[in-house]
């Protein structure tokens, strides 16, 4: 425990910027005009040193501010407070660098009225009260409920001034407040103590109260937008930065609410932010992403960490494809030098069980490493796209997402809809056709598979869900309830596209099948205010004549036209995870202007091809298998070894679940018998995602219960480690009379040639002298047939056979 | 929520920093390990949680009510105990001996009345709202009790949750994801064949040749540099999974043949009683949680013959042998015992002569791990169908429990879409338990 306190501690030390004794030539401060009005009385400046070979630097914390006049505005540091009306300036002083910024004080004598929802929910926000895990839960907290988020302003207002007889304000001695004593911990409070006695929060909260406590002028100008500064910045390791966040209201104003503000980092161990927008980087390069929000307001400041000190070995790189262009350029940007190729054997193995979630077998090893063609791992991938389990394993990756579940939409139901997706793959039937299909399906769930996707979702708002997170790769969750905190969506965008599907009908016949029709459009309503909301596709004004036919054949148009911004590049952001181990965004199904790509022309790029080749799955398969980048070695060099971004070499993992109960059937050659399936199923041919198997649900296999990729897990366990040491179903397909062991021992095979066939077999190429060793040893001293199959027993447990490397 | 529990506190921050992306998961394993070895697992509080499956008639065991007219009191008579003024049902006569080491919780209230809803409500401390599909696996809206504790406590040589010897889904890890689910023990240790599956060796390999086995893996293994982060934290597990078979200690945790027939006839040769002892065993060697789930309580016809003749006899006899077994081996202070159930029975008795389900007011027991224990807390009204006296919620249950755990049960976790999510809502630990 103690260690781990050290650590985390030591994390935080190393995080002190470091960027003094750097020759530095010009001085930029932002903004470069300061007015200081409203109600805040606060602004955040940035300050920026170009140094001399031409990088900016963060100055911010390091300069020296001085205020010409202490009566009108002070300075705390790189914060500026209001004193009183007038007009001054202050003088920054890096180094031997000076600049001098007017600053007009303004509104102090008249402040403007406090407006309950302008100016009190953000704080309610910053401090965290309205927060999902306190009173901005369902159910509040210990009585006292305020909106997530202050998505409703008018109740957090009745909450506050109104409910329990008025008791939680006292207009009469506003800091007597049991709102005041409780946020400040002057009464037991179980958040704690959320707000400092005295700071600029609490004289904003006595202030409203003084005032009455009004919900404020309704024509108060709110605000439009924010702007972020810097929006993208290259930065070094602990370094730092200065978030800088700027309101805009109707009127034109504009108010610094850096403070005010809430930030996120994607990538806490490359950057992280505190409460005032001051970012630190950590002791890793990479890149991190800083969201902002202010009142459903959201920016983003994007920042790189680039290796120092790194090899120019840039010249001579190789490339396959445009692929390759891309993330070699944003490797130079970053200092990182790619690893080597793979080897033939490493990348056969790869390439199979990544496409076609098979094994390759001793032969095919063998045949393909001994060929002597320059061009054979090109010829490999064509071989190995048109081989019929590539239909199997991509139609198994669509049922886990498109929610094909047994246990929900019954046998039949689950049997016709896997036939149907594993169809529209085999047929190589362009991706946008059958996504249009399956959302304006109708018809009968035993006959027609595509209708079972709208049985495996009760209400017109999962619906609404399943195919925004499914197809566009939108999380709207949030946005049924309260606004998106991380993304542009609110409840009008939600219900605005639930009103697509409120006209869905599942009639039940009497063979225990359903037919699925919709029965015509109906608006959805706002749950908070009962309004009807127009039907519209999210960020999509509307579409004409709704009532006509079924509404969904317009969002399924709308879904998979070109003009669609997600549908292109989450499929290809999809296969780009699936194949490298890492999404171009992550996670995978997440697709928002906050969670930007770690290499955003190459996305673009992947999404274009796609649309381009009309929308042909196989087609950016094709580009991505063949590229240098999927062919990379797993083994890192000292560049990129702590590379987890920018694709500089492969990503070891662990065979899933389905493919790796097939690979251990096939190494032993004793088939899995999953019951009322014919005889040599394998199991990424199931379409019963319910059958028993111990061995699946242990390794993981997806519950499709969600069409959020999140839902299936590969976190290694105990129960695993134990499964495949000592499970008995396991031992009994080493020790199978008719399996492998059995079989090569018949062949009369030398030691030499039966351990180099179980090394092809299992691990797909030649032994290595760690496999003879031990091959040597225990054949040498016990009957053949154990040996053999404890040899078998040790490459199956082995992590060169569990993982893809 | 911040908590000022220093434990609490190093805990969370290190699991934030476990979250986000520079750190491998291998990295955070390590840590894990480390937190565990440095704290002393000898000094964590275990919990032996059993799960009365059907719903605990407490009006007839826990809770009686001599005064109320007999369609109500029903047919057992309150006896007296060692405890001053407390008394049980006679149906648990052995029971009211031990009740001296018991604090009997009367007033349990929420307002789940089906099975699923019950189940989900007092193994997660959360009532689940309508969108529960009680149909589905896996469909849990919270995380249980077990996979809070297997997520955010220390672990020891054995798996963090084991579940036995019939797992049902509200035990389910939800949005923690599967690594977080138990350790499923689908046997009953009172069956002769009792044999828990993947850690004994299989038929055909002896502990010469499985030694061999071990040795040939690790060469192959180790001649590696073994740099992925992936591949590390699978090595963890095989780490541990190596020290469970090879440890006789923890293998054995495992067997209940090596109970001496005094010892395994003390709990009864009943699935209760052998499930307790297994549990003893289990948290002995080291698992934070083991949760026993006991059928067949659901009485909705002939509930006084069903509770006289199957049900309570087998109970009676598991419960004091554990209570007693764990004191004389010194073990009563460092485990927690729960009696739960996902609900009580309708105060009137049906015209099957049966109880149906009762959600309003309701008994559960605790003992062990230095709590308060022989009293009784909170009170119901004349018909035991109404609490008049400090309530107590699922929540406040699952705050007690974790707290005893040594697990900071203020903090929030977050679900993969990022929402938070309190471990406890709302809940408060009992205060009297801890006077």
């Amino acid at each position: 425990m103690i260690r781990t306190i050290f650590y985390v501690v030591a994390l935080c030390i190393a995080f002190r910027a470091d960027a003094a004794e750097i020759a530095t030539n010009r001085l930029e401060v932002s903004p470069p005009e300061i007015i200081i009005g409203g109600l805040n009385r606060e602004q955040q400046i940035i300050v920026t040193a170009t140094t001399d070979d031409g990088r900016l630097l963060d100055v911010t914390h390091l300069c020296a501010v001085d205020s010409r006049d202490e009566q009108i505005c002070s300075a705390e540091g790189p914060r500026l407070l209001g004193r009183a009306d007038g007009k001054t300036s202050i003088r920054i002083s890096y180094a031997s660098l000076e600049k001098v910024v007017p600053v007009e004080v303004v509104e102090f004598d008249t402040p403007p009225p406090i407006h309950f929802q302008r100016d009190i929910i953000p704080l309610l926000s910053k401090t965290g009260c309205n927060n999902g895990g306190c009173h901005g839960k369902a159910s509040g907290q210990n009585g006292f409920k305020l909106s997530v988020f202050g998505f409703d302003p008018r109740a957090d207002f009745n909450a506050l001034v109104k409910q329990n007889r008025g008791r939680r304000l006292f207009l009469a001695v506003p800091e007597s407040s049991l709102l005041l004593r409780k946020a400040t911990g002057a009464t037991p409070h179980g958040g704690g103590r959320r707000i400092e006695p005295n700071s600029l929060d609490f004289n904003l909260l006595t202030g409203w109260i003084r005032q009455g406590a009004p919900w404020g002028d309704e024509q108060a100008p709110q605000v439009t937008h924010i702007e972020v500064e810097p929006r993208q910045r290259i930065l070094g390791m602990r370094g730092e930065q200065q978030i800088l966040v700027t309101a805009i209201y109707e009127d034109g104003a504009r108010r610094d609410v850096t403070s005010a503000a809430l930030y996120s980092s994607n990538a806490e161990t490359i950057a992280k932010v505190d409460e005032q927008g001051r970012l630190a980087t950590g002791e890793f390069p990479g890149e991190a992403a800083i969201t902002i929000n202010y009142m459903g307001h959201v920016g983003v400041t994007e920042v790189l960490i680039p290796i120092q000190n790194s090899v120019a070995a840039w010249e001579g790189i190789p490339v396959n494809n445009r692929i390759d262009e891309l993330v070699v350029a944003k490797l130079k940007k970053m200092g990182i030098v790619p690893s080597a190729l793979s080897n033939d054997a490493t990348f056969l193995r790869r390439l199979y069980v990544d496409a076609i979630g098979t094994l390759p077998t001793s032969q095919e090893v063998r045949r393909f490493v001994e060929e002597t063609q320059p061009s054979k791992r090109q010829l490999e991938i064509e071989t190995v796209l048109q081989r019929s389990e590539f239909a199997d394993y991509w139609s198994l990756k669509f049922a886990d997402v498109l929610l094909a579940d047994r246990k929900k939409i019954g046998e039949r139901g689950a049997y016709v809809f896997h036939q149907w997706l594993r169809e529209q793959i085999a047929s190589d039937r362009p991706y946008n056709e059958w996504v249009r299909e399956l959302i304006a399906a109708t018809g009968y769930s035993n006959k027609y598979g595509p209708v079972n996707f709208y049985r495996a979702l009760d209400q017109p708002e999962d619906m609404t869900k399943a195919i925004s997170q499914a197809f566009l790769g939108i999380r709207l969750d949030c946005a049924q309830c309260h606004h998106h905190p991380f993304d542009r969506w609110g409840q009008e965008d939600f219900f605005g596209m639930a009103g697509f599907f409120n006209g869905i009908e599942r009639k039940d016949l009497s063979d225990g099948s359903q037919l699925v029709f919709h029965k015509g459009h109906k608006q959805s309503k706002l749950p908070l205010t009962g309004e009807l909301v127009e039907t519209r596709a999210l960020g999509y004004d509307s579409f004409v004549n709704l009532e006509s036919s079924d509404p969904r054949i317009k969002l399924a148009d709308w879904v998979t036209s070109e003009q669609n911004p997600w549908f292109a590049r989450l499929m290809v952001n999809r296969l780009w995870k699936h194949f490298l181990g890492r999404g171009l965004v992550e996670p995978e199904d997440d697709l928002r202007a906050t969670n930007p790509a770690t290499n955003e022309p190459l996305l673009e790029y992947l999404a274009q091809q796609f649309v381009e080749s009309g929308y042909d799955i196989k087609s950016i398969v094709r580009l991505i298998l063949n590229s240098r980048t999927y062919q990379l070695s797993s083994e890192t060099n000292d560049s990129n070894a702590g590379d987890q971004q920018n694709f500089s070499h492969y990503f070891v993992r662990r065979m899933p679940a389905e493919v790796l109960l097939d690979a251990i059937s096939e190494v032993t050659g004793s088939a899995e018998q999953f019951p009322g399936m014919p005889p040599g199923t394998r199991s990424v041919q199931l379409w019963d995602n319910r059958l028993p198997s111990y061995f699946l649900d242990t390794f993981g296999r997806s519950p499709r219960t969600s069409p959020c990729e999140c839902a299936k897990s590969s976190e290694p366990t105990m129960s695993q480690a134990l499964h495949l040491m000592n499970a008995p179903e396991i031992e009994a397909k080493i020790s199978d009379e008719r399996g492998r062991v059995a079989l090569l021992l018949r062949t009369k095979l030398s030691r030499d040639e039966l351990v180099e066939e179980l090394c092809l077999t299992a691990l797909g190429r030649l032994p290595e002298s760690k496999e003879l060793e031990v091959a040597e040893r225990l054949l040498s001293d016990q009957p053949t047939r154990h040996a053999a199959e404890d040899f078998l027993w040790a490459l199956l447990n082995s992590y060169d056979f569990l993982f893809i490397k | 929520m911040r908590s000022k529990n220093a434990r609490g506190i190093a805990r969370r921050d290190f699991l934030r920093v476990g979250t986000v992306g520079g750190l491998s998961l291998a990295e955070v394993m390590r840590l894990r390990e480390s937190c565990a070895a440095e704290s002393g697992n000898t000094d964590d509080i275990n919990c032996i949680f059993i799960f009365i499956i059907g719903g605990m008639p407490h009006q007839d065991m826990w809770d009686l009510k001599p005064e109320a007219p007999p369609e109500i009191r029903g047919d057992f008579m309150p006896i007296s105990t060692p405890v001053p003024g407390v008394q049980i049902s006679d149906v648990l006569p052995q029971i009211a001996q031990v009740t001296d080491k018991l604090a009997i919780l009367r007033s349990l209230t929420h307002s789940k009345s089906v099975h699923q809803d019950g189940y989900h409500t007092m193994m997660t401390g959360k009532e689940p709202n309508a969108s529960l599909d009680r149909n589905n696996k896996n469909n849990n809206q919270h995380p249980s009790l077990g996979s809070l504790v297997a997520r955010l406590g220390n672990q020891g040589a054995l798996p963090p949750y084991i579940s036995l010897p019939n797992f049902i889904d509200s035990g389910g890890p939800s949005f923690l994801g599967p690594s977080y689910g138990p350790f499923v023990i689908d046997a009953d240790p009172a069956a002769p064949e009792f044999e828990v599956r993947d850690i004994t060796l299989p038929v055909g390999v002896d502990a010469e040749r499985s030694l061999r086995r071990q040795a040939a893996l690790q060469q192959i293994n180790q001649l590696e540099r073994q740099v992925d982060s992936q591949i590390q934290a699978l090595d963890s597990f095989y780490q541990k999974a190596y020290s469970v078979m090879t440890s006789r200690r923890a293998k054995e945790a495992f067997n209940i043949n090596v109970e001496s027939a005094r010892t395994r006839e003390s709990y009864g040769m009943t699935s209760i009683g052998q499930c307790c002892l297994l549990g003893r065993r289990l948290v002995e060697a080291g698992c934070r949680f083991v949760s026993i789930e006991n059928g067949h309580w659901d009485t909705h016809r002939k509930n006084t013959k069903s509770l006289r003749e199957l049900l309570c006899p087998a109970f009676d006899q598991a419960i004091p042998a554990l209570l007693n077994d764990l004191s004389d081996r010194g073990m009563l202070e460092k485990t927690l015992v729960v009696v739960s159930t996902e609900f009580g029975r309708t105060p009137r008795i049906n015209d099957l002569l049966g109880r149906d389900h009762w959600p309003n007011a309701f008994s559960i027991v605790m003992a062990g791990a230095g709590l308060t224990v022989g009293q009784t807390i909170g009170a119901t009204d004349k018909q035991a169908a109404a609490v008049i006296d400090r309530p107590i919620s699922p929540a406040d249950v699952s705050a007690t429990i974790l707290k005893v755990l040594g697990i900071d049960y203020t903090q929030v976790l977050h679900t993969p879409l990022g929402r938070p999510v309190p471990v406890v809502d709302e809940g408060q630990p009992i205060s009297e338990l801890f006077v």
